[in-house]
């Protein structure tokens, strides 16, 4: 009798057995997939960002805790690095908004070639950064460059040197991160304002507001989020910049231009320093989420 | 029964006869190929100096069975970060490895090479006919062979002749300076010579009113190889990386000084020197921008193509200038870049692989040197011997010889890259402050203590103890040439 109860009852505890943790088996796949291609490189970095690894020598990794990142606060040239990497973050997202803004809203009316002028404003988006880089290494070269060309044509100077003077080496690759990207965030906020409802700004005309205070209390507000997504787009991909700085400067003159991806780089397959180059890789993840999570935040608060 | 004619029979016996003869022969032909069949892969800096791979294909098919499968290139400044990765992973990808020798040390140093002593005495590489500098600082190692020669990059003067030559300019330089326009001898003589022939759109030179600024000199001054052109200062003024024990010399008054004639050069070179690197340091020469250079050896070839020079027949080649100590000048040729050829211990077919190397260093060296078409620099005295295969491409046997004998010069004043593990790293870290001080971020003085400082953390990052006995074996073949005095 037993024997007949017992069966049902161990297959009732195998059966809620499987319902609890069918889930768990459907996603374990995923989170393995998961675990082995993001979390496990990212894991292998961290680890290694806490070694003294040295391919140059035949020298075993240690562990040196700390020593690393202790290396970087004192080194002056991340320092330099970090310093340039700021200045392209805050001049090149800082104009590239601006700029963006401006032409989204000169787009956003209807005109003859409205379609044929927005089109052409992905061209730059599309170019690969080589050549991007290769482009501006001429406009910006000083004997055959046109930029140069024109200065000297209006009279205006003989020109600059201007990938190999300190003070313009580095405005010089500001400029070209401009050109490239200002059409990306001009596509996005666009999109931003044809979403935004004509009867909001038919409401704004009813009540009489001027055009800057439609501006200002209307399309700006509501095209916040935009702004706040193209942003940390654009944030995060100027404080990787590497591409324009390798190809327009190589980071120089001497470390006029160096970028922290670049300083990084070098460290990782110049000095083949492993240990310190993933030490920089962590800081530069850690600096980039930081300034993403307060992006984040101020999109959540403006819905709020 | 079928019957068969006696002549039918013969002509049958003859062909098989034949046939087994010539089947006999085929194969005993193909056994004298040694290698018959083996694929290797040959990897190094992309473009006109990897030719050669491609040309001698067949031949060396032909004469080995030896089957060149790939020729991998990789960007110029790429070369040691890609070798790196691969010997650290061992992954045998390659089989014949072009590289430039400041990496020998490293790379034969922590055993990523074959050293090629055994295989040198199977099939002779000729050393004896190797220039001493090239032989013995870009190939060997700790006393082992472990590269054979390629190209025999080293700096030398370049000087505009029709300026140097030219009545009115040579007059005004005496009396400028009170004795006679000439190609300088020392570094100071140099500098003279640059500011002179420095002059502004619209001021006659030659004879000719400039129709844009002109200047005396041009330097490679971008970041990379900066170095180099340093060092040929540093060198003749007696200078050497460290002491016996390790600890730098970089920063002494030798080096201060050389940092101070170069920044001084400067200011007679086009305002974008900075930004100057092979290609533009070339084309500011060709296109007649500037009197004098300090470029590898292959300008004065470039210069004698009308398709990119407007200098045809006006480029004099000279030894670098030194430094006068006592009633001597010494000079130092620096020899960057200069390729070798090496076998990876983890190549697959290794005796196959120095073959290859060895007919490329050897047997088609002449050739490929005295070709435009490659970027490759003469390096051995057979090379110096035959102004005839470089008469075509420098316009005369004449200016052919003259040529031939500056670089064998150049060559023997070769000042040697510094060669221990990790000299990508210090050779960088000297690069990069060099060109600071040049670009006015800092005196020369705080850059050069800057690098000995940086120098001195990289040697112990490294393992001090076994960097000074690396350096120390480098030291005994510098002494050997008399670099080290």
């Amino acid at each position: 009798m037993n024997r007949v109860t017992a069966a049902p009852v161990k297959g009732r505890d195998f059966n809620s057995w499987i319902d609890k943790r069918l889930p768990v088996l459907f996603v374990a796949p995923v989170v393995g997939i998961l675990l082995t291609l993001a979390i496990g490189p990212l894991l292998f970095i961290f680890i290694t960002s806490f070694m003294s690894w040295e391919l140059v020598s035949a020298a075993a990794p240690q562990f040196i805790w700390f020593r690393n990142y202790l290396n970087i606060v004192l080194d002056s040239r991340f320092w330099n690095a970090m310093k340039n990497t700021l200045i392209l973050l805050v001049g090149g997202v800082g104009l590239q908004l601006v700029l963006g803004l401006i032409t989204a809203l000169l787009l956003n009316r209807e005109f003859k070639l409205k379609r044929v002028v927005t089109s052409l404003f992905l061209i730059p988006i599309t170019i690969a950064p080589v050549v991007v880089g290769f482009q501006w290494r001429v406009i910006y070269h000083e004997s055959f460059g046109p930029l140069n060309y024109i200065i000297r044509m209006l009279r205006l100077g003989n020109g600059f040197a201007w990938l190999a003077d300190t003070r313009t080496a580095l405005f010089s690759i500001l400029v070209a991160e401009v050109w490239q990207w200002t059409p990306f965030v001009t596509i996005v906020l666009l999109a931003g304002l044809q979403s935004i409802s004509p009867r909001v700004y038919e409401a704004a005309n009813v009540d009489g507001a001027t055009p800057w205070q439609v501006f200002r209390r209307v399309t700006l507000p509501l095209l916040k989020p935009t702004i706040i997504i193209v942003a940390l787009f654009r944030v995060m991909d100027v404080f990787k910049i590497f591409d324009l700085v390798f190809l327009l400067t190589g980071g120089g003159p001497g470390t006029a231009s160096e970028s922290v991806s670049l300083y990084t780089y070098i460290n990782g397959f110049r000095y083949f320093s492993m240990g310190y180059a993933t030490a920089l890789a962590v800081i530069q993840l850690l600096i980039v989420t930081i300034i993403c999570m307060n992006l984040v935040k101020m999109m959540k608060v403006r819905r709020a | 029964m079928l019957r068969i004619s006696r002549r039918f029979a013969l002509v049958v016996v003859t062909m098989l006869a034949i046939s087994l003869l010539s089947l006999g022969g085929i194969a005993a032909g193909q056994s004298r190929k040694p290698f018959e069949g083996i694929k290797i892969v040959v990897f190094g800096d992309a473009g006109q100096n990897l030719k050669p791979f491609e040309w001698y294909k067949d031949k060396i098919k032909e004469e080995s069975g030896i089957v060149i499968d790939q020729v991998v290139g990789v960007p110029f400044t790429s070369v040691y970060e890609k070798l790196k990765t691969e010997f650290v992973a061992q992954t045998g990808a390659y089989d014949v490895v072009v590289f430039y020798p400041a990496y020998l040390g490293e790379f034969a140093g922590l055993g990523y090479l074959m050293p090629l002593d055994d295989f040198a005495k199977k099939y002779d590489p000729k050393l004896d006919d190797v220039s001493t500098g090239v032989r013995e600082l870009n190939c060997k190692y700790g006393g082992k062979l472990y590269a054979l020669p390629y190209d025999g990059d080293v700096l030398n003067l370049y000087y505009r002749k029709d300026l140097f030559n030219n009545a009115t300019e040579k007059a005004n330089f005496k009396k400028q300076f009170g004795r006679d326009l000439k190609v300088p001898e020392t570094w100071e003589e140099f500098l003279d010579i640059a500011k002179f022939f420095t002059r502004k759109k619209g001021d006659k030179l030659a004879g000719e009113t400039l129709k844009e600024d002109f200047y005396g000199s041009a330097e490679l001054a971008a970041r990379g190889f900066s170095y180099a052109w340093w060092l040929a200062r540093f060198g003749s003024l007696g200078g050497v990386y460290f002491d016996e024990d390790m600890k730098p010399l970089i920063n002494s008054e030798k080096g201060v000084k050389a940092l101070e004639l170069f920044k001084e050069s400067l200011k007679y070179s086009p305002p974008d020197v900075m930004a100057y690197g092979y290609e533009e340091l070339k084309n500011a020469y060709l296109e007649g921008k500037v009197a004098m250079v300090i470029q590898w050896s292959d300008i004065q070839k470039k210069a004698q193509d009308p398709r990119i020079s407007k200098i045809e027949n006006r480029s004099g080649i000279a030894a670098v200038p030194g430094s006068r100590v006592g009633d001597k000048i010494v000079r130092s040729a620096p020899m960057p870049v200069g390729r070798v050829l090496a076998i990876p211990r983890t190549a697959r077919h290794p005796e196959a692989a120095y073959w290859v190397a060895r007919y490329l260093s050897v047997e088609t060296s002449l050739h490929d040197v005295s070709s435009s078409e490659t970027g490759l620099d003469p390096y051995r005295k057979s090379h110096y011997a035959n102004p005839k295969s470089f008469a075509a491409l420098l316009g005369n046997e004449e200016a052919a010889k003259e040529y031939l004998d500056i670089v064998a010069v150049n060559l023997e004043n070769a000042y040697p890259e510094l060669n221990i593990p990790g000299a990508g790293n210090y050779q960088d870290v000297l690069d990069l402050y060099i060109n600071r001080a040049l670009s006015g971020e800092m005196t020369p003085k705080a850059a050069l203590d800057a690098v000995a400082k940086e120098w001195d953390q990289i040697t112990k990052k490294l393992g001090a103890a076994r960097q000074k006995e690396i350096y120390l074996k480098a030291v005994e073949t510098w002494k050997a040439l008399g670099i080290w005095q």
